[in-house]
């Protein structure tokens, strides 16, 4: 394993627009508008970026058509097709660009209208298309979303190892909680453990509808370059110590096919990222916990090695993932609550959390003076945040992770 | 019949692949691709082997038994040709000759589901063309 570029590059700027549903604008507007933030975040002009990668399903507008409404001409541009866990493995891919001398300073974006156009959950434009390929197996039974797909995995993990509904719900009352201290999130409200058990069944046993993510309009963006280019710009610099992905379980496909369905690839993409990264699990201050799904973060936990198998439910329900307990997970509400971006404002989220700079209701949040209050409407900062994961999700068999230090 | 089927029918478009499994159903017979040199059932169907990659591969009967491996019960679907359905059940089914497969669950009281509960295969003939292959308690 190549570890020399542990700490090597980093990520100097994010940005996103609002997170919201009815944006009524094009992707291409909203994917220029976030990689704008980011660049001003960054202290960034156009002729100092000079790379772009994105990751879209058929449903964003190409590099080649923003890049000429930020004044940008790369020397390097990819469009990859993707979804969850593409951040963090394009945040590589950005580093090995860079590398191999392509270009010195990348932006990384997702823009997708994923409420009022292609909406994740199968429905209009997707539930529409034609039956190709291994869908011609699933299709004709029903299957086409997300939640559907996914819950394979979950039902017989619950059974296997007891977990129950309210464990799940935990998760989405500790991302509430930290949604309602975010000013961007498109959820604030607080629930509790009995509001999402009374949400009505989206798929039984798995999920009620507040076990669900929000479908959202937006875009979001990071900006990789080397660590020495970023010590001369706006922001802290926020290093990266290692990536992985996207790595998969075998046959990633027909992924219940091939060894214990309740295994995702976490499992896989754990041990290689901590090993790169150089950090253990205990020098892990916040964490970024895809979750598409109460469960997708569940299980993520368990496999990652936060706890041993089975026990992710006690994981979630200990208060380690609040803010306040010992590793937060998803500050920024995540997917639950914030916005589902594909995993992007998971990965923006850390990076301001190692800055100390979250965008919270403390008056002086952006010069970094925070109250530490998690009380509604107030801090979510994590105090003295030093080493942050990411644990991207693209199916269960599918996974990325992404390890950064201030 | 006067209604139209209005659900998703599986219509191959490299049809030699997999049309033994469909030929197959239409006669209410479950078969399965078998490697000729490793003896390896798979499914879905593909060209070589996945295991030895032989592409020495022939469809055999297989018996119609196996196990729930696992399940979803469909509250909200996406297809609002499945609402009239709905609840109604997704299932991973693992046959006791080895392959694991997508399908229905049916003739079952949703409360009695359970993982590896022994199930049989039943033949759906949703039109005069085509049948679905789905499962019951056994």
């Amino acid at each position: 394993m190549n570890t020399s570029l542990r700490g090597k590059y980093c990520i100097a700027g994010v940005g996103e627009t609002e997170f919201s549903r009815g944006s009524n604008r094009t992707t291409r507007a909203m994917g220029a508008e976030a990689i704008r933030n980011a660049m001003n975040d960054a202290g960034l002009k156009p002729e100092d970026v000079d790379g772009m990668l994105s990751y879209h399903g058929g449903d964003s507008t190409p590099s080649t058509s923003i890049m000429y409404d930020l004044g940008l001409r790369p020397n390097f541009y990819m469009d990859c097709s993707g979804g969850g866990s593409s951040t963090e493995a394009l945040v590589g891919l950005a580093m090995g660009a860079i590398e191999a001398g392509m270009a010195d300073t990348v932006a990384i974006f997702r823009s997708m209208n994923g409420y009022s156009q292609m909406r994740i959950g199968g429905t209009g434009v997707r539930a529409a298309s034609p039956i190709t390929g291994i869908d011609l197996l699933k299709r004709p039974y029903g299957m086409i979303s997300a939640v559907q797909q996914f819950s394979f995995t979950f039902t017989r993990h619950m059974m296997e190892y007891g977990v129950k509904n309210e464990d799940l719900a935990h998760i989405k009352v500790a991302h509430s909680n930290h949604a309602s201290n975010n000013p961007k999130a498109l959820m604030k409200q607080r629930v509790t453990v009995e509001d999402v058990m009374n949400s009505r069944w989206i798929i039984r046993p798995v999920a009620h509808l507040l076990d669900c993510c929000l479908e959202t309009d937006n875009a979001t963006c990071v900006i990789v370059t080397s660590a020495e280019r970023a010590r001369d710009l706006k922001q802290k610099p926020v290093y990266i110590l290692g990536v992985q992905g996207r790595g998969t379980k075998p046959g990633g496909d027909f992924h219940y096919q091939h060894g214990p369905i309740s295994r995702v690839a976490g499992y896989y993409v754990g041990p290689r990222v901590f090993e790169l990264a150089g950090v253990t699990h205990d020098d892990v201050d916040v964490t970024g916990c895809y979750d598409a799904f109460t469960y997708t973060a569940l299980l993520q936990f368990e496999d990652y090695g936060w706890c041993e198998k089975g026990e992710g439910k006690d994981y979630v329900t200990s208060g380690i993932i609040n803010l306040g307990g010992r590793r937060p997970n998803n500050t920024s509400g995540g997917h639950l609550c914030e916005a589902y971006t594909h995993g992007m404002n998971m990965v923006i989220e850390n990076v301001r959390q190692l800055r100390g700079t979250v965008d919270d209701y403390c008056p002086q949040a952006l010069e970094g003076v925070h109250t530490y209050d998690y009380s509604e409407g107030h801090c979510r900062q994590v105090r003295d945040a030093e080493v942050s994961m990411n644990m991207g999700w693209g199916t269960p068999a599918v996974g990325s992770s992404l390890i950064m230090r201030r | 019949m006067t209604t139209e089927y209005q659900k998703p029918l599986p219509r191959p478009l490299s049809p030699e692949l997999t049309k033994p499994f469909w030929d197959a159903a239409n006669r209410h017979e479950l078969v399965m691709p078998r490697c000729q040199k490793c003896d390896h059932f798979f499914f879905y169907p593909r060209e070589e082997c996945p295991r030895c990659l032989s592409p020495d591969i022939q469809w055999a009967s297989v018996s119609g038994r196996g196990r729930l491996h696992t399940y979803t019960i469909v509250h909200q679907p996406v297809n609002p040709a499945f609402r009239e359905d709905a609840p109604h059940v997704y299932s991973v089914i693992q046959l006791d000759e080895g392959p694991r497969m997508i399908s229905n669950m049916v003739e079952c009281d949703l409360d009695d589901l359970r993982v590896d509960m022994p199930v049989v295969a039943v033949y759906d003939d949703v039109t005069p063309d085509w049948t679905l292959v789905k499962f019951k308690p056994a």
